[in-house]
């Protein structure tokens, strides 16, 4: 508890938090909010359509929560990846290991920390989210009476518990790789390498990528009519697995990354 | 383990490869308790590596260790918790302050009382900066909050790994008074310096280590006392006939003619015998020009770890370090 508790004032305190958070955010709302403002000047009408219901509600709810998967996965990864990292580079698990903590414990209730944060983190983007498409739909003359629709906002809890697993098996991919380069940066750009190879896999191998962590935190949301499939926005719309297969290969994602977080930590030689 | 009794801190044949390395090659170590323990030895002898593993950050490769009294193995983590150790380079989250990193360490391993974070600002004199960033600390103001952190749970073995790096001379001072009143509360220092001069106004026990070996282990005053030295300086011409009448006072292998500076000779005889020297001189009618006397844990260490270019044939052998080392004490000069 002490180390949780630790963990967490630790992540809250740290700028790289609220910088992460703060991009995803902006980038969420630039980009809901230039949907609203152009919508109405496309030519072609599937495109109108499609840029629409990013702001129409109730649907707009999931494909805000899609797109937090997606993009946010990335962001997860960055974090996840700079977090474990720099303990490894600030040599602040060595301090700790010293003192006679466990390496395995401390290792996993640092990311059980980062994935509080996440959670955080989700909520406030989704939030802003709505917000923001609220704003845009104003902006594109779009009716938001579909905003109460008591259907999607019952669902709405488990759809986000959803998302969150999905961005925290993500977060935790960043987190083990990082572990194995004990390296902050060497852990973030092999993060960014994974994250759109697995995109860019899904053009030419589909049937093994939709296996892969980032394509089934993607399914695990997917509703049946919105697919996006893949590594988020490069994504090719695949047979993706159900949703349900989905999240259950998130957990063994999840849970197999940190393991391998967990084992390496307690098997490395810490020399730094 | 055999004669480990009454030890802080025990190693028998420990042994450390890293890849094909040696890094420890069957150490010894026996460090008793309530003492400040010198642990000295050349770049890459191998004392931040014993370091670590006493510390679990590396597995030994052989060996037995006792920590307090009790074998430390792998996963014996908890006996960690009466050990504080500051291991090569303090260690912080540069976007915290010097607090809110104690604070955060004090999470890990053996519970620490708030109280205990404000004391130990205070001991190390971060008070004033303690709500800064560290990673707007100066080398020595880091090191010195590495100190606290050692500290932190108030520890019953405390290792520190050159702890005085970057340390101003008040700081340094500050320090050897910390440590010599941790010992007399009966806490055990084991400290790696490569500050002799400062190891020898400190330690009551040394050790010596050379590639992962120990050379020599013992009480200071002990080694010391057997490494007792009178210095002379004569005439430049003179030096032969000082050496010829100097002969009844030591073995030949333990006068030995400065091959730095002109005119000086060493003579290995206990320091308090720089009378005699002097006396045995002027019998053959030659008059010093100058007169050290003391014990040199510098000499010591050099002749120990091969700094010391020892030459070993005939009686007289070039003195590797200068003839006045600057860890001498106890100095006395005569015109
Ligand atoms: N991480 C490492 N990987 C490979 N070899 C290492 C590593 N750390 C130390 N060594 C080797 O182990 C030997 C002992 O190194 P160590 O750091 O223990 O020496 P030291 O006595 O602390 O030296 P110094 O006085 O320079 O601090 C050296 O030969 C060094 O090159
Ligand atoms: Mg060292």
């Amino acid at each position: 508890m002490r180390l949780f508790v630790s963990g967490l004032r630790k992540l809250v305190r740290r700028p790289a938090s609220w910088v992460t958070l703060g991009m995803l955010v902006g980038l969420l709302a630039l980009i809901l909010i230039a949907v609203g403002g152009t919508a109405n000047e496309r030519v072609n009408a599937t495109r109108e359509a499609a840029a629409k219901s990013l702001i129409t509600f109730p649907e707009a709810y999931d494909r805000i929560l899609q797109f937090i998967t997606g993009l946010g996965g990335l962001f997860a990864v960055i974090y996840g990846a700079a977090i474990a990292g720099s303990e490894w580079g600030w040599g602040t698990l060595k301090s700790a290991v010293a003192r006679g903590e466990s390496r395995v414990k401390y290792m996993l209730i640092s990311y059980v920390s980062v994935a509080v944060m996440i959670g955080v983190g989700l909520l406030i983007t989704f939030a802003v989210g709505v917000l923001a498409a609220i704003f845009a739909a104003h902006l594109a003359n779009v009716s938001t009476s579909g905003l109460g629709d008591s259907a999607t906002l019952g669902g709405l809890p488990e759809r986000l518990l959803k998302g969150w697993f999905a961005v925290v098996e993500e977060g935790a991919l960043g987190f083990t790789i990082a572990t194995l380069a004990r390296s902050q940066l060497a852990g973030i750009g092999v993060g960014i390498a994974f994250y759109f190879g697995e995109s860019f896999a899904t053009i030419v191998l589909p049937d093994i990528v939709k296996y892969l962590p980032f394509s089934v935190a993607n399914a695990a949301l997917a509703t049946t009519s919105t697919s996006t499939g893949g590594g988020g926005i490069f994504a090719a719309n695949t047979d993706v697995l159900s949703p349900d297969q989905a999240l259950l290969l998130v957990g063994v994602w999840l849970i197999g990354a940190l393991v391998v977080a967990a084992v390496f930590s307690d098997r490395a030689e810490i020399t730094g | 383990m055999s004669g480990t009794a009454g030890l802080a801190l025990a190693t028998r044949g420990l042994r450390k490869n890293y890849g094909s390395r040696h890094a420890l090659d069957g150490l010894n170590l026996s460090v008793p308790m309530g003492v400040v323990y010198g642990f000295l030895g050349p770049n890459g002898a191998g004392k931040t590596t014993t370091m670590r593993v006493l510390t679990g950050l590396v597995h030994s490769d052989g060996g037995t260790v006792e920590v307090l009294g009790k074998p430390f193995k792998r996963g014996d983590r908890h006996r960690l918790f009466d050990v504080g150790a500051l291991v090569e380079s303090p260690t912080f989250y540069p976007y915290l302050s010097a607090r809110a990193n104690l604070r955060e360490l004090a999470a890990s391993g053996a519970h620490v009382p708030s109280k205990r974070i404000e004391e130990l600002l205070d001991l190390v004199g971060l008070c004033d900066r303690a709500n800064d960033k560290v990673q707007g600390y100066s080398m020595g103001m880091k090191q010195r909050l590495g100190i606290a952190a050692a500290l932190l749970s108030d520890p019953k073995l405390l290792l520190l790994d050159e702890p005085a790096n970057g340390l101003d001379p008040a700081g340094i001072v500050a320090m050897r008074d910390t440590l010599r009143a941790l010992a007399s509360q009966g806490k055990t220092v084991f400290i790696s310096s490569h500050l002799l001069a400062e190891v020898q106004v400190m330690a009551d026990v040394v050790g010596i280590v050379a590639a992962g070996k120990l050379v020599r282990e013992g009480p200071l005053k002990e080694l010391l006392s057997m490494q007792g030295v009178v210095k002379v300086r004569v005439r430049p011409n003179l030096v032969d006939s000082a050496i010829k009448s100097l002969q009844p006072l030591a073995a030949a292998d333990r006068l030995i003619e400065s091959d730095r500076e002109e005119g000086w000779l060493a003579v290995h005889v206990s320091a308090d015998r720089a009378e005699d020297v002097n006396q045995q001189l002027a019998g053959a009618g030659i008059f010093a020009s100058g007169l050290e006397s003391g014990t040199d844990l510098e000499m010591l260490f050099l002749e120990l770890t091969g700094g010391q270019a020892v030459g070993g044939e005939g009686t007289f052998v070039g003195l590797g370090a200068p003839a006045n080392g600057s860890a001498t004490t106890g100095k006395e000069t005569a015109a």
